[in-house]
């Protein structure tokens, strides 16, 4: 007879209860799975059918977790988006800020690409380490049940943080024009805003999405590949 | 057999329903529910362990850990007083729909 409470424990690992609480979940499922495996054998089922049988009862462990999670807490949905979305995504733009400024202090040059006013900067030390920062969010979001929007929108929020800063440039501009009395070229700013949207936006919200897309990807395949390698 | 929408509106009902007869655990729970509908309502464990956590949380129900005969330990459920006040109006409300749609279909087939 396959060990119920260890299969529970494993596919429900991600479980972000306290130990008391998750110990509970596992050994009340795994309770469920016994009698049922059990009634399948009783019936005359094979061994290896009843086991398949029995596992039918869950189709997605990923998604059975992340709805237990909703129902046990008690969380209000400002609490919920707090730690699914606010927690993660602020320390992803936390990390990869210092992780910037760290790497500037320590005289590392950026790469330049295009001459001129169309100069590009691309710090290729910080871009490369935006994989493993975006996938920390989409982790920390996805452990505390977020969903796939959730998950991703953790892993990208430095990029969204700054592109909320580069479009509070259009109001600035105005504000300073009012200030100082002389028009602002509006065409520059947007210029600006093209140019280092690339190297400051696009090219490391890429990078930041990948990592999150490879940990929203590898979760749910850890749950795909336990479903099908036992039974 | 019954669609999703309405079966999952009807969920909380059948669990509330058929702890009104006395207390038993999940699995107890699912397989009365599949007799005494007559297989028209069939919960998966994937689809009752979050209700019944919810309805808990509620406190509609309460969950207790008790030893059974064969020294296996299960989680019992029992209904909570604010289950018990909820399953009158409940019963109310879906006995109307049903009696709407009974109308509803009968003027369709005249």
């Amino acid at each position: 007879m396959p060990n119920w409470h260890e299969l529970v424990r494993q596919r429900l690992s991600g479980l972000a209860l306290n130990d008391a609480e998750k110990d509970e979940v596992h050994a009340e499922l795994a309770a469920h799975l016994e009698e049922l495996y059990e009634a399948f054998c009783n019936e005359g089922l094979r061994q290896r059918e009843a086991v398949q049988r029995t596992l039918v009862q869950v189709a997605d462990w990923q998604n059975l977790q992340r709805k237990i999670l909703i129902a046990r807490r008690r969380e209000q949905p400002m609490q919920k988006r707090m730690y699914q979305l606010w927690i993660p995504g602020f320390l992803t733009l936390m990390v990869s800020m210092i992780f910037l400024i760290t790497l500037q202090k320590f005289g590392f040059q950026p790469r330049i690409v295009g001459s001129g006013p169309n100069t590009i900067l691309f710090y290729a030390p910080w871009l490369s380490s935006l994989p493993f920062i975006g996938a920390l969010g989409a982790y920390l979001s996805a452990r505390r049940g977020g969903l796939v929007g959730t998950v991703l929108l953790s892993s990208v929020f430095p990029v969204l943080a700054l592109t909320a800063a580069f479009l509070l440039m259009f109001p600035i501009g105005f504000v300073i024009e009012r200030v100082i009395g002389r028009p602002v070229d509006f065409s520059i700013v947007a210029t600006a805003i093209l140019r280092d949207g690339i190297g400051w936006i696009l090219v490391p919200g890429v990078a930041l999405l990948t990592g999150g897309l490879l940990v929203h990807l590898l979760f749910n395949r850890r749950s795909w590949s336990k479903e099908t390698a036992i039974g | 057999m019954v669609g999703t929408g309405i079966k999952r509106g009807t969920a909380e009902l059948a669990v509330l329903s058929v702890l009104e007869g006395g207390p038993m655990h999940g699995y107890e729970m699912a397989r009365r529910i599949e007799q005494q509908t007559k297989g028209a309502l069939r919960f998966t464990l994937a689809a009752l362990y979050p209700m019944l956590y919810r309805m808990e949380q509620q406190g509609w129900i309460r969950g207790t850990w008790e030893t059974s005969r064969n020294g296996r330990r299960k989680r019992c459920y029992r209904l909570a007083p604010a289950g018990r006040k909820k399953l009158l109006p409940l019963r109310r409300e879906w006995a109307e729909l049903f009696r709407a749609l009974q109308r509803l279909t009968k003027v369709a087939d005249a």
